[in-house]
């Protein structure tokens, strides 16, 4: 909204959008229309990967061949199926990948039946299958996210954010059961063993992107300081490591290896703001976390719109929801709570208010997509030069199935992804295919296999 | 807690029992002769309760559960302690044998499993292993008091640092607490803004923080904190960094339509006060519209600090409402009521936001301020004295120890940086900051002395112990007399640390036991996500959420004030209530928000079984599930787990309306029962649905009731043990036959809790022994003392020593030159 109707007033705004007070801070905010980096023609792809649980109503049987989520017709002449409906507009850019298997979410061993929802989020982007463990000997990643960002997200004040809709603080139901809930608390891995927290406030988002500090001299002031004590307790690391077993030293050095990864981003965001110069007035900083899904949902993504266009990141993660959720949303017009919907009992009634709830969930990134195309970037837009993936480790979820797993990606990558896709995969085709042919494509040619993948896509 | 959920195999063994009788005695005559001799050496009586009780199902053969009593040494079960433990506890908490199958007498029993308890302890005692906890990051909650303990200074944690990961039940666990660059981030940026909450900072730009009031929040009545007469809006204590002046914007509720929720009723008043003190008076305009101005106060003179700032609305009638159609508790539930003639609904806030400052002119003396500035310098020559008595005795406390002259070398540099920079605050603020992201206030070290070999158990520094101490009973740093203490070597002395542990626990700060480990042991943070159906219970706003919240915390903090029984949890006949949970609850005369205690005349309400809290969090939004309230009293109260449910089992049908047609109105009772139809699904449900339907008088937010759906409430049914229950009362009191069972579970989670680990079943002696040690009564502190005298809580083990230390300086100075190429090559993503 900001973006593609700056002409429209700050009130005109609030009395369109009923209540939405959310979105007036990043007004404030935003900064030149140009990115700020001397762009290339064809700028570096932003990578964009939302996770939205409980699979989807296309994922059943019954909603399978009543083709919900995958169209009926492969190809590029495909219809956009119920589900996909909001994307239409978009249809250059889609590519809708159906009949994948997610396989590092199902259980191997009895032990570990009936924890699905407890494993799915940290299979999504890693392919890999979680350790079953309630310590800190946590396995499973590295995420794609994460993959991307270590190659392509040095040169750029963060490597990469994540985001997320639900408190991740909470005691889900889906806890437990053997396994430590840090596995439904985020969809991105840094390494096989390092998970990465996801943020919940816009407030927080916004300040660890355009740093904290009213005016740009305030904020260089305080980054000044930032690096001064962060020098200071490198000094100390000697002396904090005596009498340290060698665990709590490995504990210790991670402390401390991140400690200079913070000094860069510090040093990475002055300058950045250096050359943005200030704002153009006073920040009106977000609230926090707003009420509504939807404003939180917009909020969100806005920011995501705004870390790419500026390239203070390249890499988001973004999770939608958390597994064994009983939100409702109203907007949709179902009243059934989430996870007690999705687990539908094969009626076909059940199974279509759930593609119902589906579409909804399908709508709300749609303004996201708009926005990155009415972006210009290089010699397009934003669109062209990111790849958005969405979808769910779960297929039909009352069976708590990983087959068949909901999926589409959006954008063309810098040129990578042609778009205007459906490719429906052969049975038995590994979702891990899906991700290490985004890798591959997006320059990290090297990677030959992730979980249990088996080749390419054509893509 | 981990041991325990991997019970869930022997479940399986309700549903093997048919076959499994006409076995019994092949099965018998087949058993290990070489165990069975064990067996007869232990005495005849063990091995005839295990052969008539357990091993018809759990022998070789059959091996129902994945156990085998063949497969174990009952005479020496500490070296299968794991499989002894669940046994112990299947068996404690009548889980075992399954229903239908001969139990033992009670005496029998426990002569059994108090044999196998002994042995398994006296095996434990000779190896004792008090573990190694990894090194202990502050989480959310001690952060934040450690803050306040240490500053004067209230931060709204949740907006500076990401959630913690939870495990074992809870977020204070050392190992789970790990450090990623976004939460360093978080660390250092927080130490920036706290440092300048504290010393204030005139300098500042404007800003605005805005604080919000939940839409499921009631306006209707009055809201503590704010000044008496007004109703409604929001009170809250904002930190202001500089005197100066502010203004402050509210923003009202409107309705879809665009018009003022509550346009129907004139004359309406907004009143903005400070500390109590009425600062402006603004009239709301009932033709307001959306995106009309805010209403703002004129620019305000407000000092530095905290100060208390409330904007309610001034009540303008009382008594009752005799509507024709009644609002509901939850005023907003429905927008439209806002604006329809002949309902009383009046204008609701939704957000208040304090700018500024504007024209600051200084910064006057607030709580943090005198805490840090302890003196002034009058002239330059005195502020290096100064600043180096004020660093050194804000490091000590926050350090929790006194500080080495190397780190106190680093705060005066840091000041020194900070003063060219500035001035002599600038300078000071600077330390400060350096002090809250050091890793040795965010880090609890514990270090191994010289001279302790690998694998050596040792007793933790006097300092270490006064930490653990302060962070298990406060969640916060030890104040100056236990640093002191402990400073003094006197820790150790058993009547100086039963006397220093009482003194915790008379403080106020002990409350933090109510507020992180009660919570979360209960799982009543999950409050915070209900969110009751508004058209089924449009009652439950959030006032009464956050009452019945309270109203937990204040029993369990009772039961450590008055140093009460932990039994009495489950069996209290007193509880606190405000207006709205006495309402709630039908308790009659209780008026205003204070909450004071009542002395219960239902027992059907004693003890948590009847909190709102724990019966709300335990439903879903639209209906109760007596299975969630059965694996609740199962898990949180006995300390069995059930296995998790089969992954293709429908959920509870729904009562409401699928695309236009109305589904036939069922009681929870009679969709559950065509649920439990299913037979793997009955195995597990036995056990937990009687628990859960014993409670359905309460409804799924905890209020009375007995109808459900329309049909008359039947709480009756038989537990797994054959105890016929048919009420809430019922059901207390069953459970009272398992209360070894409860104490053993508590304790369990408080020694987590207090370890900051996962106990496994090695950790079950030291359980045991602090039950024995805490007497026949069950005294909450006597537990938290036992808790304290513990070999876990007083000692460690030590881990392999680093090979070289020297080296590792060495090569962490090769680093920090490379750092640069280190981080853009190799540093992971993030």
């Amino acid at each position: 909204m900001y973006i593609t109707r700056k002409h429209i007033s700050r009130r005109t705004v609030l009395r369109g959008a009923g209540a939405a007070l959310a979105l007036p801070f990043l007004e404030s905010m935003v900064p030149a229309q140009t990115p700020l980096l001397k762009t290339a023609a064809a700028p570096r792809a932003r990578l964009c990967t939302i996770e939205m649980v409980h699979g989807a109503a296309g994922s059943t049987r019954t909603g399978g061949k009543l083709h919900y989520w995958s169209p009926a017709q492969e190809g590029p002449d495909f219809e956009f199926s119920p589900t996909l409906i909001s994307l239409k507009p978009y249809r250059e850019y889609m590519t809708i990948v159906s009949n994948t298997d997610l396989n590092g979410a199902r259980p191997w061993s009895p032990k570990e039946e009936g924890a699905d929802h407890t494993r799915s989020s940290a299979v999504y982007l890693t392919g890999a299958h979680p350790r079953m463990t309630e310590g800190a000997d946590v396995e499973c990643g590295p995420s794609i996210d994460q993959i991307y960002a270590r190659k392509f997200g040095q040169d750029t004040p963060l490597p990469s954010i994540q985001l997320c809709i639900e408190n991740p603080g909470s005691l889900s139901a889906a806890c437990g059961f053997g396994y430590s809930c840090v596995y439904c608390d985020t969809i991105s891995w840094s390494s096989a063993t390092n998970p990465l927290p996801m943020e919940r406030d816009p407030r927080v988002v916004f300040e660890r992107l355009f740093g904290a500090g009213g005016t740009a001299k305030e904020r260089s002031s305080r980054s000044r300081e930032d690096q001064s004590i962060l020098d200071r307790i490198q000094h100390s690391v000697a002396r904090l490591k005596q009498g340290l077993g060698p665990a709590d030293q490995s504990r210790l050095n991670g402390y401390l290896d991140n400690v200079r990864e913070i000094e860069r981003r510090i040093q990475a965001i002055e300058q950045y703001n250096t050359a943005r110069g200030d704002v153009k007035q006073l920040p009106n900083a977000p609230v926090g976390v707003p009420e509504t899904f939807r404003e939180h949902m917009d909020l969100m993504l806005d920011l995501q719109v705004l870390a790419f266009m500026t390239e203070t990141t390249r890499v988001s993660s973004f999770k939608m929801s958390r597994d064994v959720s009983s939100a409702i949303y109203p907007e949709s017009g179902v009243k059934t709570p989430f996870h007690a919907l999705s687990h539908h009992g094969e009626d076909p009634k059940n199974i279509a208010e759930f593609a119902k709830l589906n579409q909804y969930h399908v709508s709300t990134v749609a303004p996201f997509l708009e926005k990155l195309r009415n972006t210009p970037d290089g010699d397009g837009n934003l669109l062209d030069h990111s790849l958005v993936m969405y979808g769910s480790p779960m297929g039909d979820s009352h069976v708590h199935e990983h087959r068949r797993v909901p999926v589409f990606l959006a954008g063309h990558a810098s040129g990578k992804i042609k778009g205007n896709l459906h490719l429906n995969c052969p049975d038995e085709t590994p979702m891990a295919n899906l991700l290490l042919t985004i890798m591959n494509r997006l320059g990290i040619e090297d990677l030959n296999k992730i979980g249990d993948s088996s080749g390419n896509l054509a893509i | 807690m981990r041991y325990i959920a991997v019970l869930s195999g022997l479940f399986i063994s309700t549903m093997a029992y048919p076959q499994v009788a006409k076995n019994t005695i092949a099965a018998d005559q087949k058993g290990d002769s070489q165990k069975a001799a064990s067996f007869r050496s232990q005495g005849a009586s063990d091995h005839e309760f295990v052969s008539r009780y357990c091993a018809a199902c759990h022998n070789d053969k059959l091996k129902t559960g994945g156990f085998s009593f063949a497969q174990v040494d009952q005479a020496h079960p500490g070296q299968n302690a794991e499989q002894f433990e669940k046994v112990i506890l299947k068996l404690r908490t009548g889980m075992m044998p399954p229903a239908g199958l001969p139990r033992p007498k009670a005496d029998a029993l426990n002569a059994f499993v108090t044999g196998l308890e002994t042995r398994i302890d006296r095996a434990a005692a000779a190896h004792p292993n008090p573990g190694a906890p990894a090194l202990h990051r502050l989480n959310r909650a001690e952060y934040r008091n450690s803050i306040h303990d240490l500053l004067g200074l209230d931060v709204d944690v949740e907006t500076l640092l990401p959630a913690d990961n939870i495990t074992h039940g809870f977020d204070n666990m050392s190992e789970a607490l790990t450090v990623t660059p976004t939460l360093m981030e978080a660390y250092i940026r927080a130490a920036g803004k706290i440092s300048r909450l504290a010393t204030g900072d005139p300098g500042m730009q404007p800003i605005v923080d805005t604080y919000r009031v939940a839409t499921n929040f009631s306006q209707i009545r009055h809201v503590e904190g704010t000044p008496f007469g007004t109703r409604g809006g929001i009170s809250v204590v904002h930190n202001f960094q500089a005197d100066g002046e502010y203004i402050f914007r509210m923003t009202l509720v409107f309705t879809r339509n665009t018009f003022l929720f509550g346009s129907t009723m004139n004359g309406q008043q907004l009143e903005v006060s400070v500390n109590g003190q009425r600062v402006a008076l603004l009239d709301i305009n009932p033709l307001m519209k959306t995106g009309d101005n805010d209403l703002r106060t004129p620019p305000i003179k407000v000092k530095a600090g905290p100060q208390n700032i409330s904007a309610s609305f001034i009540k303008k009638g009382d008594g009752p409402i005799d509507d024709f159609l009644q609002r509901p508790d939850r005023s907003l539930a429905d927008d439209f009521s806002g604006q329809i003639p002949g309902l009383t609904n009046p204008p609701h806030l939704r957000d208040l936001g304090i700018m500024g400052p504007y024209k600051a002119t200084g910064v006057s003396e607030t709580v943090s301020r005198r805490k840090i500035f302890i003196c002034r310098p009058a002239t330059p020559d005195q502020e290096e004295p100064c600043a180096k008595e004020i660093v050194s005795r804000l490091a000590r406390q926050a350090y929790r120890r006194p500080v080495s002259k190397e780190s106190f070398d680093d705060l005066m540099q840091v000041y020194w940086d900070g003063r060219e920079h500035g001035n002599f605050e600038s300078g000071i603020r600077m330390a400060v900051q350096f002090i809250l992201a050091n890793p040795e206030f965010v880090i609890r070290f514990e270090r191994t002395p010289s001279g302790v070999r690998p694998g050596d158990d040792y007793r933790v520094s006097d300092l270490e112990l006064a930490s653990r101490l302060a962070y298990f009973l406060w969640s916060s740093l030890p104040n100056e007399e236990l640093i002191a203490v402990a400073n003094q070597g006197k820790l150790r002395d058993a009547a100086v640390l039963r006397q220093q542990v009482e003194r915790l626990l008379a403080n106020p700060r002990s409350e933090a036991l109510a507020k992180n480990f009660a919570t979360q042991w209960l799982h009543l943070r999950g409050l915070t996500d209900a969110n009751p159906d508004v058209y089924l219970y449009p009652n439950s706003d959030d006032n009464l959420l956050q009452s019945m919240l309270r109203e937990t915390e204040l029993l369990f903090d009772s039961i450590v004030r008055e140093d009460r029984s932990v039994v009495d949890l489950l069996t209290a006949n007193y509880t606190f209530v405000d207006e709205r949970l006495a309402k709630h609850y039908g308790i009659p005369n209780i008026q205003g928000n204070r909450f004071r205690r009542v002395s219960l005349t239902d027992e059907n309400r004693f003890g948590l079984l009847g909190q709102g809290s724990v019966l709300t969090v335990t439903s879903a939004s639209n209906r109760t599930s007596p299975v969630a309230r059965g694996k609740w009293v199962m898990e949180q109260i006995l300390g069995v787990s059930p296995p998790p449910p089969p992954p293709n089992v429908p959920a509870l049908a729904e009562n409401n309306v699928l695309g236009g047609e109305t589904i036939k109105l069922r009681s929870v009772r009679e969709r559950m029962e065509q649920h439990r139809a299913n037979e793997p699904c009955n195995s597990c449900h036995k056990m937990m649905d009687p628990i859960g339907l014993a409670l359905e008088n309460f409804d799924a937010v905890g209020a009375w009731r007995t109808r459900d759906s329309g049909f008359p409430v039947d709480p009756s049914g038989q537990l797994v043990d054959g105890t016929r229950v048919d009420s809430p009362t019922g059901l207390r009191r069953a459970l009272l036959q398992y209360s070894d069972a409860y104490v053993a579970n508590f304790t369990t989670r408080l020694l987590t809790y207090a370890l900051g680990r996962g106990l496994s079943s090695s950790d079950m002696p030291t359980v045991r022994k602090i039950i024995r040690d805490s007497g026949e009564d069950h005294r909450f502190g006597s537990i938290v003392l036992n808790i304290a005298k513990s070999a876990p809580f007083q000692m460690r083990r030590a881990e392999a020593r680093p090979a070289v230390t020297q080296q590792s300086v060495v090569s962490e100075a090769a680093l920090d030159h490379k750092k640069r190429v280190d981080i853009s090559q190799n540093k992971s993503g993030q």
